[in-house]
């Protein structure tokens, strides 16, 4: 079985002729008076089918808000939030999320995790048992089938968890800081993994993660956005083919660009919040100090 | 009545060696001295008291598990009836569950369903207050996540949550037992049934000065107590928390 004929039945069988997964988000706003969880104001965002977006932004600025409610976990106050022309409503394995705790059940074994949704979509033992291990073979987990949850490794519960998560053929895959808790090398290792799932399933991805580094590695787009109230800022198009390397020149060039677009950013939420200022100094600074000695030579 | 006090000082007059030399004749009748009645250990109305009082257990305790557990349940589920029965639930839980034995022999008499009466009462708050109580800490991330995969209604229960209060409801069960042994033998203790419990051999103890009689059967207590906590309940806790990978 082929990755695209595991995690994307439709695309495999059809050629890529009927291609879902085109979210849209139009002027999408939602509060939380007297509460901490950071709101949106009037987001409009479109990922196209097989789009891979990437939300970027400083810590409160609501990017979980934003992916909650693509999930279905919360409804917006105003704005409209459609898949494929359907108005989102209520939690569906058509949207189906990789948490950043991985969210696995931790009295299932790996291999049952990764049944779970199938068991509750009523598909018949036998093709379950066939797609949960194509599932663990796609993600590299064949071996650990049968481990259960505490017995697996941080990056390991990770492509659990997206195995669990693209096993059900969603439309659009919902990604929230999947990677934050893993050491670099392994994050490392699962970007490339994502990507070559990605590559061969051509999901829609809407990714979401404080790491610029990160999005801009693994997205098609970048979406920067602003804190209190959570509003996009700017949008970055990553013109890089898939699968990039990651040492690219243009990757850290773009990793740059973006870096200072959320540094004005921090700088002007902190600003905002009367927290003092932190500046290392620059070597302007440092230039000006010398001034008096540079003259006497 | 005058002659309780000297009666109960007359085994002990006997002094301690003695007294534990019966106890133990109590306990293991091979062990009586030769000169004693020899009766057939399965006759013996240790077993026989055993018997009675494990079956009363079992079927006590079960009525506990499925009474505490839809109601912790219930109390989880609606935050109302949490907050109307809780608080009572909680000072429920200070009364010393022989005080339940009156309104049982009111209620049903005395009788094979007055002593479950009580050990029911005295045992099935406990287990809903902890099932309650793990449910409030199963990770949101749980309920999240099943939601997600299409798991709704009673499937969610069914698949998601009840598993996963599963390391909550072990500890439960374990707490529940001791309350519900503890129960039982102080309702066998007042109430002269029919069919004799250990706690009425307890009593029996008591009414013949018997006293080796009466620290035998308060080991026999005792050890079966110690027993099925370490070998049932300790032991299916423990492999609840390893299954979770809780340590």
């Amino acid at each position: 079985m082929s990755l695209a004929e595991t995690f994307a039945p439709a695309l495999a069988s059809s050629n890529g002729a009927s291609r879902r997964g085109r979210l849209v988000l139009e002027h999408i706003s939602k509060d939380f008076p007297g509460s901490t969880v950071p709101a949106l104001r009037d987001v409009s965002l479109t990922c196209e089918p097989g789009e891979f977006v990437v939300v970027v932004g400083p810590s409160g600025c609501g990017k979980s808000t934003l992916l909650n409610l693509v999930a279905g976990m919360l409804t917006p106050e105003e704005g409209r939030l459609t898949l494929d022309g359907q108005a989102v409503r209520g939690p569906h394995p058509e949207r189906t999320m990789v948490f950043q705790d991985h969210g696995l059940f931790p009295w299932l074994t790996a291999a049952q995790n990764i049944a779970f949704g199938l068991k509750m979509a009523g598909v018949p033992r036998a093709k379950r048992d066939q797609r949960v291990e194509a599932a663990l073979e796609m993600v590299h987990l064949r071996r650990s089938a049968d481990k259960l949850v505490h017995e697996l490794s941080g990056g390991m519960r990770q492509r659990v968890a997206i195995a669990r998560a693209l096993v059900m053929d969603p439309a659009v895959l919902l990604m929230d800081e999947p990677f934050a808790a893993l050491d670099a090398q392994n994050r490392t290792l699962l970007h490339e993994q994502l990507q070559e799932l990605w590559v061969a399933t051509q999901k829609t991805v809407l990714f979401v993660t404080h790491s610029v580094n990160e999005a801009v590695r693994l997205g098609d787009r970048v979406v920067v956005l602003h804190a209190h109230p959570g509003r996009i800022r700017r949008e970055f198009r990553v013109g890089l083919p898939h699968p990039r390397n990651f040492d690219s020149p243009e990757i850290a060039q773009l990793v740059r660009l973006v870096r200072r677009e959320i540094e004005d950013e921090v700088n002007r939420v902190n600003a905002q919040t009367d927290e003092e200022l932190w500046k290392p100094k620059t070597p302007a600074d440092l230039d000006r100090h010398s001034v008096g000695m540079g003259g006497g030579i | 009545m005058l002659n309780i006090p000297l009666a109960l000082g007359e085994p002990l007059h006997k002094g301690w060696p003695l007294v534990l030399e019966d106890t133990v004749g109590v306990l293991i009748p091979s062990a009586r001295p030769a000169n004693a009645p020899s009766r057939h250990v399965f006759t013996s109305p240790l077993i026989i008291a055993n018997l009675v009082s494990g079956v009363r257990l079992i079927v006590g305790f079960v009525i506990s598990i499925v009474l505490g557990g839809a109601l912790g349940l219930a109390m989880w589920r609606w935050i109302e009836l949490d907050r109307l029965l809780g608080p009572v639930f909680l000072g429920l839980q200070t009364l010393p569950s022989v005080c339940w034995v009156p309104l049982g022999i009111l209620t049903f008499g005395i009788n094979e369903r007055g002593v479950l009466f009580v050990l029911v009462m005295g045992s099935f708050f406990a287990i809903a207050i902890a099932l309650r109580d793990g449910l409030r800490g199963i990770p949101p991330l749980y309920q999240r996540a099943g939601l997600m995969l299409g798991a709704r209604g009673w499937r969610l229960y069914r698949y998601v949550l009840i598993p996963a209060s599963l390391p909550a409801f072990a500890s439960s069960l374990r707490q529940g037992f001791s309350f519900a042994w503890r129960s039982l033998l102080g309702a066998e203790l007042i109430l002269a049934v029919e069919h004799k419990g250990l706690g009425f051999l307890l009593a029996t103890g008591r009414d013949f000065s018997d006293v080796a009689k009466v620290v035998a059967v308060m080991i026999v207590m005792v050890m079966i107590g110690m027993l099925a906590d370490r070998w049932i309940f300790a032991k299916l806790q423990a492999a609840v928390h390893r299954r979770f990978g809780l340590e």
